[in-house]
């Protein structure tokens, strides 16, 4: 009998036998009446809309006046209404029988998309799999002024403007000329698969779109012209991030052109690799500290996801000596000095860090830190420190109980 | 209806005893649902069912209305009713009475066998109930029992074609780990020379999708009991070290109580530490993600901000003019517009939980999920009630046909292809685990 019961049950279960009990099968049936029937009044209101009654009703059950769109009604019950707290906010609870009237929302985005979205993704990579040690991404020297027209084409780009410099410069080496020969070719096909990001080096090219969505047979395939664009305009950025079907369509206006193209997998990859690369750095710095010691994998690799990475040029305080601290410091790249009292007493490289003292309370700091060269600092506030993993006492703690347990021999 | 639903009451009251007595005590239960899951007798259903739905725990009576009372809705109370004899009160106490989640975070890596467990022969192909990049999902109802389930077909040489090879393998075999009440059912897999097929539960009240379109946006109460839901069901996800990457209202299906299951694990995958695969939906995106700069469980508690953003507004913060680069941009840049309706502990919890800033995201810090269910917003939630569906939802679908009741869903075009041909196989060998 227990097998009668709906959800939930294995598909491969013959019940068959059972179910030639006609009193069996007739109370799976009532459930289901019985599931229904206080639904009966919901599915009235629902469609009821403006009805005093039930439109009323709904909201003498207290269900929330908060989000009277149309169809607030359908909610028959609030398991977690507030009461006194939800009349309390918004302003449409002043008339809440008139609220079937439509669409009066606030600041509701004009034309929104009220379609089912599609999921996107790339392809999946990994770091660790085997043979990207091994990747290089690829270099297509360019010059001087030819890097500097690239770096303004893409400033402002969102995929490019949170790179580092190092990645910066990868990403660019790695753009390959690709020779535009004639007229009239179609460098991107409008619901075509994108695999490619294309900067405009010399021509000049129009964009089309075919309100279909992809380009259509016959001479208006192309569908209208919306604009065009010329040396240092770019498009596709798209394709950088996953396989989407292209916006538009690019044909090229001019006898000759250039476009420097990159593509999803190399510049994924570089992404990618600097990211990981900069992290195994970074767990590794952490294991050295031995404030730190007795964290976690996982901890350290939360503090990893979150150290903010800083510049600083020759010559700048990082830390002055006498004030609060509020922050601790990993020595990414570069080179630093610690003074006291104006003397040199410490200096600091690449793996090394300082203000670790910070992450317990905000005592002076004891020494000034003075770059000597450009730097690159990895930063975590104590009050990050203290959201991430809870107070810095309690990881000490956890060291001593560890070290006294494996010291004492009674503990044992 | 008294005499009915008193009737169902008792009837169901011995069903559990007898269903009580012939299953292994709750803490063995765990090591014994998955192996006698693959025996085909017919003796596993009832061992089956601490995942299924009938077995009210008789220590557990039918006391609905008074928890109805205790969080807070007199209203509810009057409209006894709708609570009082109401089945899925019976119900979901006996689902979560057998599998607290605390036990079922003890055995993360449980996995049933479903590999090459079924074929077409065993159900009859009913409606389209989905369609997606890969190929779709049917009704279909099953040879054996005559119930329903959900069909999901995807076509081998598409998913190659798209590179998802790696994210379907683990759709699999993380669908096959989990075992949650808010989580949608994988009952068994196989595949032909062209497709992959995994069946799961039909959840008969449709996509949360549709009911927030029609409903515009949800009042705070309802987005706040669907919220608790899916934190439930991420907290559980997590602790199994597991991330979903693809919230969203169209994955959200309701039960016939009205009851959350999230489905489509298309790219749920194993994340102790970090991640680098660009993936998920662009609104629901977060920075991190949309940076490329590796990235960890915490993208479900941005994701899950976006999802309550939208139920309680009925859009999302960062869409614009409907191009996905414009969205990216928003995103990155961070800045999120509050309408004035929202109610004040709303908004802190969504600028806690959409920021950019891991030391401030809530459920990634010290406290964990933990953060999140404590929130102002969440004060009236009776967590270990809502775990075992001991709340009634806001809304109850109106399902008024049997079980196979398919009218939540909306209508798809009908494909004429063909399930089951054989054939050459190309990609077979790289989906070992259908």
């Amino acid at each position: 009998m227990a097998q009668n019961s709906f959800p939930g049950t294995n598909p491969f279960l013959d019940t068959s036998a059972k179910e030639k009990n006609p009193n069996i099968q007739k109370i799976s049936e009532e459930e289901e009446f019985e599931v229904t029937s206080p639904t009966d009044v919901t599915f009235k209101q629902a469609n009821t809309g403006g009805s005093a009654i039930f439109g009323g009703s709904a909201f003498a059950e207290g269900s929330s006046p908060a989000g009277t769109g149309a169809g607030a009604s359908l909610f028959g019950r609030s398991p977690f209404d507030s009461g006194p707290r939800g009349g309390a906010e918004g302003g449409d609870n002043e008339q809440p029988a008139a609220l079937p009237t439509g669409s009066a929302h606030h600041g509701f985005p004009n034309n929104y998309a009220l379609g089912r979205r599609t999921s996107v993704s790339a392809e999946s990579l990994n770091p660790t799999s085997a043979g990207s040690d091994s990747w290089t991404p690829p270099h297509h020297p360019k010059t001087e002024d030819q890097l500097a027209r690239l770096k303004t084409a893409v400033s402002n780009n969102f995929l490019f403007s949170h790179l580092d410099d190092d990645q910066f410069k990868t990403v660019l080496d790695a753009l390959v000329e690709k020779p535009i020969p004639a007229k009239d070719i179609k460098v991107i096909s409008q619901g075509d698969a994108g695999d490619y990001f294309y900067i405009v080096e010399k021509g000049h090219f129009d964009i089309y779109i075919h309100p279909s969505g992809s380009v259509q047979p016959g001479p208006d395939g192309l569908g209208n012209k919306v604009s065009s664009t010329g040396p240092g305009g770019s498009f596709g950025e798209l394709a950088l991030m996953y396989n989407a079907p292209r916006a538009a369509t690019v044909i090229s206006t001019d006898a000759k052109s250039t476009l420097w193209a990159l593509d999803r997998i190399t510049f994924r990859r570089i992404l990618m690799d600097s990211a990981f690369q900069r992290r195994r750095m970074y767990e590794a710095f952490l294991e050295e500290v031995p404030l730190l010691s007795s964290l976690k994998p996982y901890e350290r690799a939360k503090i990893a996801d979150a150290l903010e990475p800083i510049k600083y040029p020759a010559g700048a305080t990082i830390i002055t000596e006498g004030d609060p601290g509020d922050a601790f410091y990993l020595l990414e790249a570069g080179e630093a000095e610690a003074f006291k009292n104006g003397v040199s007493v410490k200096n600091y490289s690449r793996g090394d860090y300082f203000g670790e003292l910070a992450l317990l309370d905000d005592k002076p700091r004891a020494a000034s830190i003075i770059t000597k060269t450009d730097v690159k600092v990895a930063r975590l506030g104590r009050d990050g420190f203290k959201r991430l993993l809870g107070p810095v006492e309690d990881i000490m703690r956890r060291t001593e109980y560890q070290l006294d347990a494996a010291q004492t021999p009674v503990s044992k | 209806m008294p005499s009915l639903g008193g009737l169902l009451k008792k009837r169901r009251t011995k069903d559990s005893q007898t269903l009580a007595s012939e299953l292994p005590a709750p803490s063995e239960n765990h090591s014994q649902v998955p192996d006698s899951h693959d025996s085909h007798d017919s003796s596993e259903g009832a061992s089956m069912q601490p995942a299924g739905s009938s077995q009210a725990s008789p220590q557990q009576p039918n006391n609905a209305a008074s928890i109805n009372n205790l969080i807070n809705n007199p209203a509810n109370a009057s409209q006894g009713h709708s609570s009082g004899h109401s089945p899925n009160a019976s119900q979901a106490q006996g689902q979560q009475a057998q599998q607290p989640p605390q036990q079922q975070q003890q055995q993360p890596r449980q996995e049933r066998t479903t590999k090459g467990k079924y074929s077409q022969e065993d159900f009859l192909l009913q409606r389209t109930l989905g369609t997606g990049s890969f190929g779709r999902v049917h009704l279909v109802q099953s040879k054996h029992n005559h119930r329903f389930y959900a069909m999901k077909v995807l076509k081998k040489a598409q998913v190659v074609k798209m590179k998802q090879i790696e994210h379907t393998n683990d759709e699999r075999r993380m669908l096959n780990r989990v075992r949650h009440p808010f989580l949608v059912t994988l009952w068994g897999t196989w595949q032909d020379s062209r497709n992959l097929y995994m069946v799961m539960d039909f959840v008969e009240g449709g996509e949360l999708f549709s009911l927030l379109r029609k409903s515009q946006r949800f009042p705070n109460p309802v987005a706040k009991f669907y919220a608790a839901e899916v934190t439930l069901a991420l907290e559980y996800l997590h602790s199994h070290q597991i991330i979903y990457r693809d919230l969203k209202p169209e994955n959200l299906l309701l039960d016939r109580h009205g009851h959350l299951k999230i489905t489509d694990f298309g790219f749920a995958k194993d994340v102790p530490d970090i991640t680098w695969t660009l993936c998920g939906t662009p609104d629901y995106l977060a920075p991190e993600v949309v940076s490329s700069k590796g990235y960890n469980k915490s993208v479900d508690w941005w994701s899950l901000g976006i999802l309550i953003f939208e139920m309680l507004c009925g859009f999302t913060p960062f869409w614009d003019s409907g191009s996905p680069v414009k969205i990216y941009e928003n995103i990155l840049r961070g800045k999120v517009k509050y309408p004035p309706y929202l109610h004040d502990d709303a908004v802190d919890l969504l600028s806690q939980l959409i920021t950019a800033d891991l030391t401030k995201r809530l459920g990634n810090l010290h406290g964990g999920p933990e953060d999140v269910k404590n929130h102002a917003w969440f004060a009236e939630v009776t967590w270990d009630r809502l775990a075992r569906k001991d709340i009634d939802a806001p809304y109850i679908p109106p399902i008024r046909g049997g079980q196979g009741d398919a009218s939540q869903y909306d209508k798809y075009p009908e494909e004429t292809e063909h399930y089951g041909i054989d054939g050459e196989d190309a990609y077979g060998h790289l989906f070992p685990d259908f």
